[in-house]
């Protein structure tokens, strides 16, 4: 029997149990037994119920047919969740802790913010996503408080477990400031893992957030997230997706340009391989006057590897000159490979100062190899530059070197 | 071993929409060790693919000849394989390669050059320090900025700075020999004097080198020893530097006509 976690308390829960057991009776029941407010005991039931009654979404293009969720056992407990920090190097009044232990200590904070952003009954998944969610992580930086140290957070798999449903709620107040790093990873797995990660960054008046989302499962992992960052007025933000791992992903993520001369630099990398099937469709919605979005995702594609990215720029009506630009490429190192590239634009408003889109993809370019083996640098390790080449600026842009370094490191290791 | 470039009945075609199309129809060509060499001839008549092909391009079909240096038929090496015998390319639309820093790209070049078969790559690399004192010697020669190392590769450089990065690159690799191509198009004076002083460093002493260019006003600043006239596919008179000052002054059509007066 292990050490009792001092937040994990018995209940008659049985903590392996395929979905299709599980009742609504039985998480309220733990939900109970772990503290939990009524209100959230409330939304997790709802969620429950809607999710037992929806079939799967339709999904064109994330092919579910080797995920049957009713099979998949949950645990529900502590799941994993390694907050990297030096309490020391916080400054006072930031918040920064699983989720599930703040609810004790700023309840209302939460409550006012769960699940105001994404929507728990979109579908089946974000509603399984609010049903049985664990720990997760709270981070709260106050008032113009700037923390300079990156805050990061790593969801791993719990040995022997088949699924986890991190919550990463995040909340900047006027003028705060934060670069927030959430990391999923994981060994490889034989079984089928679900992962059903939820992410909502408030980002408030004149705040900034960098918000770095590192996506590398072992294989065998379906990543079916969702995140959503709402930019409040005159707050500016810095987003980078990578993807690199897991078997299949699904992520929706969006953008929300809220409030007027709000900024955001949203750069992504994306490398699917083997047989992997990486989806991303991040949305920039503007709905505040003068904001300025810039959307810059590259992706590679090798083995038998797809990819697909579902951007899409919305403009709302009441959003006026709007500065915009979308932009993706695609290199397929093999003929199996493939990618689709679905950019969208949607402008409800006349007024717009600018907004383009540009797409691309294609092989290597036979003319950047030349040049670079008449150099004397071998083929394979023209390749492996050019792609490195490729993801630098999303490289970059991580403040944190230890995580810049096993990224590169994964990314060589699939070319 | 023979550090002489020489070419031998070269013939070389390249995939058209209309089929194969010959372009190359039998270049027979000794470039000499130390020694500076001009090709000139006017626009279209093969010298840029004869550069491509002694750098070893993909794209083109040898259908006929040789090219021999230091005893191996280099036809038969991979590009990457020649640059490491010795051969130099310096490109007259040299490409950007975004995210790839200009040294990042050296050092990995200068490691590939120094590594030795059955030797772990860390051994054999230049140190760090001594890679860095390399670079700024050559980027001062050249009157180039140190912010130039750290920015990616041709990516939104002006021609003339494209064409600087190429002549800190041979600088850099010590090639024994360098092909030049075009070297001096879309350069001013000042631009052009400081790249022929690049090119001096080396050429005509342990480097032998192949200038490809349609002017004489080149060849002011890089004195040749011998000059070659190439149209339509084929090397049509040999010379010294008197033939450059005399196509300057008579352009190539009276060549053309001699040269066709001759083939009929």
């Amino acid at each position: 029997m292990p050490a009792k976690n001092a937040h994990q308390s018995e209940t008659n829960m049985p903590r392996f149990v395929a979905l299709s057991e599980l009742t609504g009776d039985q998480i309220a029941l733990a939900a109970r037994a772990d503290g939990e407010p009524e209100w959230l005991i409330e939304q997790r039931i709802q969620a429950w119920d809607f999710f037992a009654q929806t079939p799967p979404p339709e999904w064109r293009r994330t092919n579910l047919t080797r995920l049957q969720p009713e099979q998949i056992t949950p645990w529900i407990g502590p799941q994993g969740t390694v907050l990297h920090t030096d309490a020391s190097q916080i400054p006072e009044g930031v918040v920064f802790k699983p989720l599930k232990y703040a609810l004790q200590s700023h309840e209302a904070l939460i409550h006012d913010r769960l699940a105001r952003l994404i929507n728990p009954l979109r579908h089946k998944f974000s509603a399984l996503r609010m049903a049985l969610w664990q720990d997760g992580t709270f981070l709260y930086v106050p008032r113009n408080v700037s923390v300079e140290l990156p805050l990061h957070v790593s969801y791993t798999l719990p040995h022997g477990s088949r699924s986890l449903f991190p919550y990463s709620l995040v909340v900047l107040e006027q003028g705060a400031q934060v670069t927030f790093i959430e990391e999923f990873i994981s060994h490889n797995v034989t079984e089928t893992v679900l992962a059903g990660p939820t992410t909502e960054i408030f980002a408030g008046q004149a705040s900034q957030i960098r918000f770095i989302s590192v996506q590398r499962w072992g294989t065998g992992v379906f990543h079916l997230g969702s995140q959503m960052l709402l930019l409040d007025r005159d707050a500016q933000s810095e987003w980078v997706s990578v993807a690199l791992g897991g078997e299949v992903q699904h992520i929706e993520a969006e953008t929300r340009l809220q409030g007027d001369g709000s900024t955001v630099n949203w750069l992504g990398a994306t490398f699917a391989s083997g047989n992997q099937q990486l989806l991303t469709a991040p949305w920039l919605r503007h709905m505040g006057v003068s904001n300025e979005s810039h959307m810059d995702f590259r992706t590679v594609v090798a083995g038998k590897g797809y990819s697909v990215f579902d951007g899409m720029i919305k403009i709302e009506r009441e959003s006026r000159g709007t500065i915009t630009r979308l932009e993706e490429h695609a290199v397929h190192l093999t003929p199996e490979a493939r990618s689709d590239s679905i950019p969208g634009l949607k402008i409800d408003t006349n007024d717009v100062a600018s907004a383009g889109h540009a797409s691309t993809s294609g092989q290597i370019d036979d003319e950047q190899l030349f040049y670079m083996q008449t150099r004397g640098i071998k083929r394979d390790d023209a390749v492996r530059m050019i792609v490195m080449g490729l993801f630098e600026p999303a490289l970059t842009a991580i403040p944190v070197e230890t995580v810049r370094t096993a990224l590169t490191a994964a990314i060589e290791a699939k070319i | 071993m023979s550090s002489d470039l020489v070419i031998k009945n070269l013939h070389a075609r390249i995939a058209d929409k209309e089929g194969p199309k010959e372009i190359l129809k039998g270049v027979d060509l000794t470039v000499r060790h130390g020694m500076i060499h001009a090709i000139m001839g006017p626009n279209g008549s093969g010298k840029s693919t004869l550069a491509h092909i002694i750098a070893g391009h993909p794209n083109y079909e040898v259908t006929a000849g040789e090219i021999w240096y230091k005893d191996q038929n280099i036809l038969e090496l991979e590009a990457d394989e020649r640059s490491k015998l010795g051969l130099f390319l310096a490109f007259q639309y040299p490409v950007a390669v975004p995210g790839v820093t200009v040294a990042n790209f050296l050092r990995t070049a200068v490691n590939a050059h120094r590594a030795q078969e059955g030797k772990d790559p860390k051994e054999t690399a230049i140190p760090v320090a001594e890679f860095r004192k390399m670079l700024r010697e050559g980027m001062k020669h050249l009157d180039m900025d140190e912010s130039f190392a750290r920015r990616y590769l041709n990516e939104g450089f002006s021609g003339g700075e494209k064409k600087r990065l190429e002549i800190l690159q041979m600088l850099i690799l010590k090639p024994s020999m360098a092909i030049m191509d075009e070297t001096d198009s879309g350069l001013d004076i000042d631009a052009l004097r400081i790249v022929a002083n690049g090119v001096n460093v080396l050429a005509g002493k342990e480097m032998g080198a192949l200038v490809i260019t349609h002017y004489q006003r080149l060849l002011n600043y890089i004195k040749p020893h011998f000059v070659s006239v190439m149209m339509d596919g084929r090397i049509v008179r040999e010379g010294g530097p008197e033939l450059a000052l005399e196509l300057e002054e008579k352009g190539y059509d009276w060549l053309r006509e001699e040269v066709i007066g001759h083939a009929s």
